[in-house]
């Protein structure tokens, strides 16, 4: 199907890729203006409340974050467990974090009502709270994102042939790769299952006020990262012969994501099936938003069906699992239903209006939907992901399963620095 | 030791040493609001529902002396049910609570507890963010969806401003009229006994179903309504320890 597309494009007087640029270009160009608009205007062009204050931004946001989790998780794997092997995915993992995170900060630029005090979490400390934490964590983890992401910057052509000696330098970073992912390990295993924490100490949202909030999060995080990367990856070596990937090596850690959704799963249905039982007010109303009220076919279809049964067993059986475009299917699927989980996580507890007058047994409903700017701008924010990512793998070779022996052979030749250039 | 420092080594500092930074900043974090020890006020107020009759001056007058966008009530009137076939209210501002959830979760602490009890916001300092209006049991945090700069449409006839109005893009909510306190005991009055020291809602009450004072002053008139009445508070089930007091219906203290 898809090289059947490929012939289509091929036969247009421009070539897919300006297509793809131009259609990036457009999305970003309309957020641009969502934003000025949201910057000079307010909040209040948002269809947020002050009962459903945060909404389709946070939801970028939290899955941007989770999804790039692959990072430090294979990075974990690579650099501290050993698994050598897996270097290349660990390199296109780390680039995916950086836009991640990239995009992740974008989104809550929207979102808070002052932009211009983002840095308060910096020097304003409340170490009691779970968000400042989580700022705090994610900050610094971009820096080391950032310095991990260097070797891959020093590829660059340009920077090469231009600042030799900037380029070296940049290349050298990756000697201490074991370091950063330490540092890197520790700061989001915090971060991210704080970032469930945020919602889980929360006594006045009964459905999000509970202990496995942080599990959940920190697994589905690891889950979706990775299969974005493994995702990322496959679709990038289908539709260009700038990205190279070793098939058997995405295979093995498709197999890993397989036996992570088996756990994901156990803890979701243990997560959903106890609270099934007695009523509890809000959170009892929460649960049956999920189960039969407007978030239903979100929960049953997107996040529990499609986004977690469906490719735990695609990825599982040996023949969809080896075949790549079932694998890429089943990879795809996972990141929907990280976002659904996220989107349905946040929902589920704004909608629910807890009574606090004595006696009063019911519950109210809010609602909620993005108003066009919210879409528009946070259509941008995807797409300026998209378009990182695409030049990454033209221009950086961030998806390049026969690079690493080069990579590693640099660092090695740092050694005799005496012998004159 | 000659040898660089190793993998495990470095781990293990790290570890320690993040370990105890945030011990010792844990431990030196202030608990809560309860230093009520030397003499210290603490501010509270005590709502009567025999004697509140709905008419929402309190909420007019709350839109005027802190000049807050006519979108947004501090002070708000419910309707709480039904006693003897008439209507009851309940009027609900911040509840000052002793463990407020909002100052915990404040990314920046633009939410604070005062040193007399009140949970006020530094406007200056705030992100706006609305993790705390996630967190409020009360629904008692307003954020500034749009900016206001127009006249405010109950000023001068509910009262004038006290206080800087709010930039867009903060949250905001009742500070007890912490003006009106500070402004008042520099001038050597007491609040809940002079109206010029008490929150404008109180003061502005026809009924007097509002009453506002000291919890540390046993003479004060809180201190008197809370130890001859039943009352209660909102949601105590979640032990926010709020400092607004209710005092039940009673069919026959309610006035013709």
């Amino acid at each position: 199907m898809v090289r059947q597309l490929k012939l289509k494009l091929s036969n247009l007087p421009i070539s897919p890729w300006t297509l793809w640029l131009a259609f990036l270009g457009v999305l970003l160009l309309a957020a641009l203006l969502a934003g000025v608009l949201v910057f000079w205007q307010g909040l209040w062009l948002t269809n947020l409340t002050d009962r459903v204050p945060w909404g389709l931004w946070i939801t970028i946001d939290l899955s941007s974050i989770a999804l790039s989790a692959g990072a430090f998780s294979l990075c974990a794997a690579v650099y501290l467990i050993g698994l050598k092997r897996y270097e290349p995915i660990a390199r296109t993992a780390t680039f995916v974090g950086l836009i991640g995170y990239t995009m992740a900060m974008l989104s809550l630029l929207l979102d808070i009502g002052r932009p211009d005090r983002f840095w308060h979490a910096l020097i304003y400390w409340n170490e009691h709270s779970l968000l400042w934490e989580v700022t705090m964590c994610v900050m610094l983890y971009l820096a080391v994102l950032m310095l991990e992401s260097m070797p891959i910057f020093a590829r660059m052509g340009w920077l090469k042939k231009r600042y030799p000696i900037v380029s070296e330098k940049m290349g050298r970073v990756h000697h201490y790769a074991p370091y950063l992912a330490i540092a890197g390990l520790a700061l989001s295993s915090l971060h991210q299952s704080s970032l469930g924490g945020v919602y889980g100490v929360l006594k006045a949202r009964p459905i999000w006020y509970k202990p496995e909030m942080t599990v959940l999060f920190m697994l589905s995080a690891i889950i979706g990262g990775i299969a974005l990367t493994l995702f990322a990856s496959m679709l990038s070596a289908r539709l260009t012969r700038r990205a190279r990937i070793n098939d058997l090596l995405v295979e093995r850690v498709a197999h890993f994501v397989a036996w992570a959704l088996v756990a994901y799963v156990y803890f979701r249905f243990w997560d959903a099936f106890a609270q099934h039982y007695t009523y509890d007010p809000g959170r009892t109303e929460g649960l049956e938003l999920l189960l039969s009220g407007p978030l239903s076919f979100n929960f049953w279809v997107l996040e529990m069906l499609l986004g977690a049964l469906v490719p735990m067993v695609m990825l599982l059986a040996p023949y969809t699992r080896r075949h790549p475009f079932w694998r890429l299917m089943a990879l795809g699927l996972v990141v929907i239903g990280v976002i659904a989980f996220r989107w349905d996580t946040n929902m589920s507890g704004l909608l629910v209006v807890m009574p606090y007058l004595p006696g009063q047994q019911t519950v109210a409903y809010a609602s909620y939907v993005p108003s066009l700017i919210e879409m528009v701008a946070g259509l941008g924010v995807v797409a300026y992901g998209l378009l990182a990512f695409s030049l990454g793998v033209r221009y950086l070779n961030v998806v390049n399963h026969r690079l690493a022996t080069e990579e590693r052979e640099t660092v090695t030749a740092r050694l005799p620095e005496t012998v004159p250039a | 030791m000659s040898r660089p420092l190793g993998r495990r080594d470095f781990l293990k500092v790290t570890a320690v040493g993040a370990t105890a930074a945030t011990a010792t900043r844990v431990m030196r974090r202030a608990k809560a609001s309860d230093n009520s020890a030397a003499g210290g006020r603490r501010w509270a107020m005590v709502i009567d529902q025999s004697k509140c009759i709905g008419c929402g001056y309190c909420t007019l007058a709350c839109q005027a002396h802190n000049d807050s966008n006519p979108e947004i009530q501090w002070n708000r009137v419910l309707v709480a049910g039904e006693v003897a076939g008439r209507t009851i209210y309940l009027p609900r501002p911040c509840m000052h609570c002793a463990k407020a959830p909002c100052v915990d979760v404040c990314p920046v602490k633009a939410s604070y507890y005062r040193d007399d009890g009140i949970v006020m916001m530094d406007y200056d300092r705030c992100i706006g963010c609305r993790y705390c209006e996630t967190a409020c049991p009360y629904e008692a945090r307003s954020f500034n969806w749009k900016e206001f700069d127009g006249p405010n449409p109950v000023v001068p006839k509910w009262g004038q401003p006290e206080v800087e109005r709010r930039p867009r893009g903060v949250v905001e909510k009742c500070s007890f009229c912490h003006q009106r306190i500070d402004r008042g005991l520099s001038l050597g009055l007491e609040p809940g006994v002079d109206a010029d020291a008490t929150p404008a809602c109180c003061v502005v009450c026809p009924t007097g179903a509002r009453v506002f004072g000291d919890l540390n002053d046993p003479e004060s008139e809180v201190s008197g309504l809370l130890s001859n009445n039943v009352t209660y508070r909102l949601r105590d089930d979640l032990g926010t320890e709020p400092r607004v007091y209710y005092i039940n219906a009673d069919p026959t203290k309610m006035e013709e």
